[in-house]
């Protein structure tokens, strides 16, 4: 690289950065203010002109928050719940894009449009009827029936973004295993899935952070406090509510994003080709 | 080949006994080579979830129900009818689409740009991604929550920092009316969709043949020139998904609005999706929460087909 091209791209690097610098400081607002009342002690909370620092970081705050907020059994919920809904949407998707992938039949597109009709019906739009299904079922405020609910929701994303990297697969791959005489099914565990696995991987993450953050249907779905998941948990420290507790909030809500917000991080270089792609074919 | 062709056939015709095919878990085989049975669990859970629930609200939009959600007699349009003349629906359904057009069209706006600086080769570009995309990975009801505190009228930390930057003189109490709060929301609201639709908008400029930019520069076109002529018109279909999408996401949109104000002061950042939900959960009115579901779905469903419809004919044209 010569000089001159060096010093272009110095010079282009610091107009990004600069192009950028108002969405970057209004998306990192948020974070830095969750931060900074985490961490400052609770009497200089409610100041009339808000301080980044405290006189000292209130580390206790964190240990505080957990047992006044319930925040352990509402993480275990959320997990319980984002981990089943995860792993039931995958066993649901992975055969219907394989066969969306490697069969050619009449119901096919019959089934994508089914697809995208239940992409349209947002789970708010079906509240209502969804709040009496579980009814009828005798399930409500159960966590099982939520999981459920999420997995039904989140199909059609997983087939949507399976199928469409099911097809990069070399098909060759499974013949020549079949005509070593491998069976269907061991083709498709020992061959296939695993080519596979970098696709499972990003939409089961996929998944499990849309269950994650799920709002509306926990909102009505769930009850009693015991099976609050963490959105819900959070959102019920500062409904109606006359003093909230907001270094708590705060804590509650760094807590249940940081880890989330970071694996994420990592991982969405990995999908942002493949969703735009599965989107638009 | 014929080995290809006999799978690929469905199972009723692709009957071949088993062992010809020499594999192990001969009915197995035959089961999972059958495309319908594959899709079978995936459609009858959704169906369950997502069919029977539409079919519910059909019923129940069509009929009295009580506050406990027992069914009386057929009650025709009377559901409807008491939905379209209740003097909030409208003032509601215009705000749904004033909030569905400033959220959609300010998304695409910032979006574009910074998809095109995010694709160019730059120092940090990695870290400028992570960070564009940083308020995906975080659900908006926390997102939502963070901004009701940071837009607390005495304490909150934007009138700190507006007040620091000197833009505002006085405290503004954000929440209080509508008249800041909805702009406000709208804001987030943009916020939260930006990270979506950049990531569409890379894998479409991703997806770009470099090829042409070569051609334009041989012909000379100015940087511009090849943005407008080129990259704005190969863009176009990610750019249509993109609205499609989001329109549908947005105008479904409920945890900015809920946790900000809930709608109010006095029902005035309702939008549909808010309204529903105190219909059917804080007014009891289920019948008429049904009725309000069902014209929430016409509408997503006309917008849809007028958008497929025209951008079909513009791809056409």
């Amino acid at each position: 690289m010569s000089a001159a091209s060096r010093a272009n791209y110095r010079r282009r690097s610091l107009l990004c950065w600069l192009a950028l610098s108002p969405l970057v400081a209004i998306t990192l607002f948020p974070f830095a203010v969750m931060l900074a009342t985490a961490l400052k002690p609770a009497a200089e909370i409610l100041t009339p002109r808000a301080e980044w620092f405290g006189s000292r970081f209130a580390f206790e705050n964190f240990a505080t928050m957990w047992s006044a907020t319930n925040f352990g059994s509402a993480l275990v919920n959320s997990l319980a719940v984002s981990c089943g809904a995860t792993l039931f949407a995958l066993i649901l998707a992975v055969p219907a894009a394989y066969a969306l992938s490697r069969h050619d039949f009449r119901g096919s597109s019959l089934y994508r449009q089914f697809l995208l009709v239940t992409q349209m019906l947002s789970p708010i739009v079906l509240v209502v009827g969804l709040f009496r299904l579980l009814v009828s079922l005798g399930v409500v405020d159960s966590l099982s029936a939520v999981t459920l609910v999420y997995a039904a929701f989140n199909v059609a994303f997983c087939v949507w973004m399976l199928q469409s990297y099911f097809a990069s697969i070399p098909r060759e791959l499974e013949e020549a295993a079949w005509l070593d005489g491998a069976s269907r099914f061991t083709t498709i565990t020992r061959i296939f899935l695993p080519l596979a696995a970098p696709a499972l991987t990003v939409t089961a993450i996929f998944t499990f952070i849309q269950a994650w953050n799920e709002f509306v249907l926990a909102l009505t779905l769930l009850r009693r406090e015991e099976n609050y998941t963490l959105t819900i948990q959070v959102f019920s420290l500062v409904a109606g509510r006359y003093t909230i507790e907001w270094h708590h909030v705060m804590a509650a809500t760094f807590a249940a994003t940081v880890p989330v917000a970071i694996l994420f991080a990592w991982l969405q270089r990995y999908f942002v080709q493949g969703l735009a792609l599965g989107a638009v074919k | 080949m014929s080995a290809s062709h006999q799978v690929s056939e469905p199972a009723d015709r692709a009957a071949a006994p088993p062992a010809a095919r020499g594999g192990a878990g001969g009915t197995g085989q035959v089961g999972l080579a059958s495309p319908l049975a594959l899709l079978a669990p995936s459609f009858l859970v959704a169906a369950l979830v997502i069919l029977y629930p539409l079919w519910n609200i059909g019923v129940l939009a069509t009929h009295d129900v009580d506050r406990f959600g027992q069914l009386g007699g057929y009650a025709g349009a009377a559901n409807l009818m008491h939905v379209l003349e209740d003097p909030l629906f409208l003032p509601t359904l215009v705000r749904t689409v004033l909030w569905t057009l400033c959220v959609v069209a300010g998304a695409v706006v910032v979006s574009l740009p910074v998809a095109l600086i995010l694709d160019l080769d730059f120092a940090g570009r990695g870290l400028a991604r992570m960070i564009v995309m940083l308020p995906w990975a975080v659900s908006v009801t926390m997102t939502a929550v963070v901004w009701r505190w940071a837009l607390n009228g005495e304490s909150g930390y934007a009138n700190a920092v507006l007040q620091g930057l000197h833009i505002i003189g006085e405290p503004i109490v954000w929440l209080a009316e509508a008249s800041t709060a909805f702009p406000v929301q709208i804001l987030i609201g943009i916020l939260v969709t930006v990270p979506f639709t950049v990531t569409l908008f890379l894998g479409g400029l991703a997806s770009l043949p470099r090829d042409i930019y070569e051609a334009a520069e041989v012909d000379s076109a100015t940087r511009f020139q090849a943005f407008y002529l080129l990259t704005l018109p190969l863009l176009r279909p990610f750019i249509t998904m993109a609205v499609v999408l989001n329109v549908i996401y947005v105008f479904n949109s409920f945890p900015i609005i809920w946790v900000l104000t809930q709608g109010g002061p006095a029902n005035s950042t309702d939008i549909l999706v808010t309204y529903l939900y105190k219909l059917a959960f804080r007014f009891g009115r289920l019948g008429d929460a049904a009725a309000l579901s069902l014209v929430m779905f016409a509408i997503l469903f006309a917008f849809t087909l007028v958008y497929v419809r025209l951008a079909s004919r513009a791809r056409s044209a």
